[in-house]
């Protein structure tokens, strides 16, 4: 019965799940005080290297198919080798863009992730300007 | 006004010290455009610029906003084709990374990385990355007889008008002259100073030569790591109230104050925190200066290993410029309202409330600042660089 009838997570239960176990009531020591390391550190667990990651903010709507939205953030790793496949900030035409990168047969592509977006040809590697490889979408869910 | 000058700009005639309405009817044409100074931005690239230094030495002693000492190993020093190839990934790094142009000047002691700096800076062929040691002995020889001696970092013109008086016309008749008889001449510096040309380690670290006048910066590698908040708070007061006897002692006050504190690069547990703060009005009051540099304080994690601190002002300018200021802040400061910001603050974040916006009126020129004033890209969420999609 306890199955089928969930007890919905009082904010209490929540607030003491959360908060750090230094009180003890009883004699006996909690055994997760000594793993307690401090609540998550959101910079340390998405950025690899503080000193190279900037912060952008996408403006349009061409990449939505790769999950980036008009106003979405990224973090962009300028220490970061291009790939094939990645979400790239590239400069074009003066410009910082963000595309997918592939590497095919016919050369370099800038992919858009949208079909009412055309894809960027970039005839030579060497013409293109890697700005930073895109590590994550802070994309806004409200 | 032109307050620095590329390469490029250089090119095109923008010569430093020119004025902006002099420039302005031909803006179109040059392409070139006005904006205010972004210190909070050029804090912040120049504190990841610091942090990608600190991968490549042990020891880093940060000189200015774009300027910083890095101590190479004594023996990889005299090999000088891996100086070069240490010179150049320096420069490639910070290039790839974050996009900043620099110039590595290797040398066996401060002067004479000076000197290098100055010097081939303006020469194509070294491309930014300049050995000393791995340079012809004849070429430094000419350099050095061509130079007049007060090319020397701390060598002031008063100084070189009596230098004269002794026939030391040319850095090279510094670096040839007796050194007893320089010291008899002048002073022990003098005399390190003509050492270190010779090639001489003299002069330590910690001996400031410069004089500039548009920054200041306060900071020490830790003897012990520190490892707490209070610790921190406590070295960051102390440099704080050093800099405001400094700004006293110069007739300045600062407008932008930056304040960081970093792990050793070699340690498991790398930390590099820093704030920059626009101050609220000019100052060179202790107190509000302390209460800023406290500002990197949240950021400061307890446990960690910090091997060094630091506060930097920029920004500067001469006190009394903005007087019109001052009556503002006294009124409120005697209301008790900087207190009362202060716990305001604490409760709500440090953006929640601060003293410039009760104080400030926006004039007219105060609102054409921020018409001009660049995205504070790296440090405001409200500003970040957008990037087309």
């Amino acid at each position: 019965m306890l199955a089928l009838h969930p007890q919905p997570i009082s904010p209490e239960v929540v607030a003491v799940l959360l908060a750090a176990p230094t009180a003890v009531a009883c004699g006996f020591p909690s055994p997760a005080q000594d793993y307690y390391d401090g609540p998550i550190d959101l910079t340390s667990m998405l950025v690899e290297d503080q000193a190279a990651t900037f912060i952008v903010r996408a403006a349009g709507h061409s990449m939505t198919g790769a999950g980036i939205s008009d106003g979405d953030e990224l973090l962009v790793d300028r220490s970061k080798r291009p790939r094939h496949g990645d979400i790239i900030v590239a400069i074009i035409d003066g410009e910082l863009t963000v595309k997918r990168l592939a590497l095919t047969a016919d050369g370099v592509v800038l992919r858009s992730e949208n079909s009412e977006h055309p894809d960027i040809v970039v005839a030579e590697l060497s013409d293109l300007q890697v700005w930073g490889v895109a590590t994550y979408c802070l994309h806004h869910l409200r | 006004m032109v307050v620095a000058a590329s390469r490029e700009a250089k090119a095109i005639g923008l010569d430093l010290g020119k004025p902006w309405f002099e420039l302005r009817p031909h803006a179109q044409r040059l392409g070139v455009a006005a904006v205010s100074s972004n210190y909070e931005l050029y804090g912040d690239m120049s504190r990841r610029v610091m942090e990608v230094l600190e991968r490549f030495t042990h020891e880093l002693d940060v000189y200015s906003i774009d300027e910083a000492f890095l101590t190479v190993d004594r023996r990889a020093a005299t090999d000088a084709a891996a100086m070069t190839r240490l010179g150049r990934e320096i420069k490639n790094t910070l290039r790839r990374l974050l996009g900043v142009p620099v110039c590595v000047w290797i040398a066996p002691n401060r002067t004479l990385a000076k000197l290098a700096n100055r010097t081939a800076k303006k020469l194509p062929v070294f491309d930014g990355v300049c050995v000393w040691t791995a340079t012809r002995p004849e070429w430094r020889q000419q350099l050095m007889e061509a130079l007049p001696v007060s090319e020397v970092w701390g060598i002031a013109s008063r100084l070189e008008r009596r230098l004269l008086g002794y026939g030391v016309r040319s850095i090279w008749d510094l670096a040839t002259a007796e050194p007893v008889q320089v010291r008899k001449w002048f002073n022990v510096v003098v005399m390190r100073t003509a050492l270190e040309l010779r090639g001489v380690a003299a002069i330590g670290p910690e001996e400031d030569r410069t004089g500039r006048k548009d920054q200041l910066i306060v900071s020490r590698s830790f003897s012990e790591k520190v490892t707490t908040r209070a610790g921190i708070r406590q070295a960051l007061s102390v440099y704080a109230q050093r800099a405001a006897s400094r700004l006293v002692r110069h007739g300045q006050v600062a407008k932008t104050l930056t304040t960081f504190a970093g792990t050793s690069h070699w340690t498991e547990q790398m930390h590099h925190p820093s704030a920059t703060v626009r101050l609220p009005f000019p100052t060179a009051d202790p107190v509000e200066l302390t209460r800023a540099a406290h500002l990197l304080l949240p950021q400061i994690e307890e446990g960690i290993r910090y091997a060094r601190a630091g506060i930097m002002l920029t920004d500067l300018m001469q006190a009394g410029a903005q007087l019109p200021l001052e009556p503002f802040r006294h009124r409120h400061e005697d209301a008790g309202i900087s207190t009362l910001i202060d716990s305001v603050q604490k409760m709500a974040g440090r953006e929640s409330l601060a003293l410039g916006y009760a104080g400030l009126r926006p004039g007219p020129s105060w609102q054409m600042k921020r018409e001009l004033l660049t995205p504070r890209a790296t440090t405001h969420w409200s500003e970040l660089t957008t990037v087309k999609a």
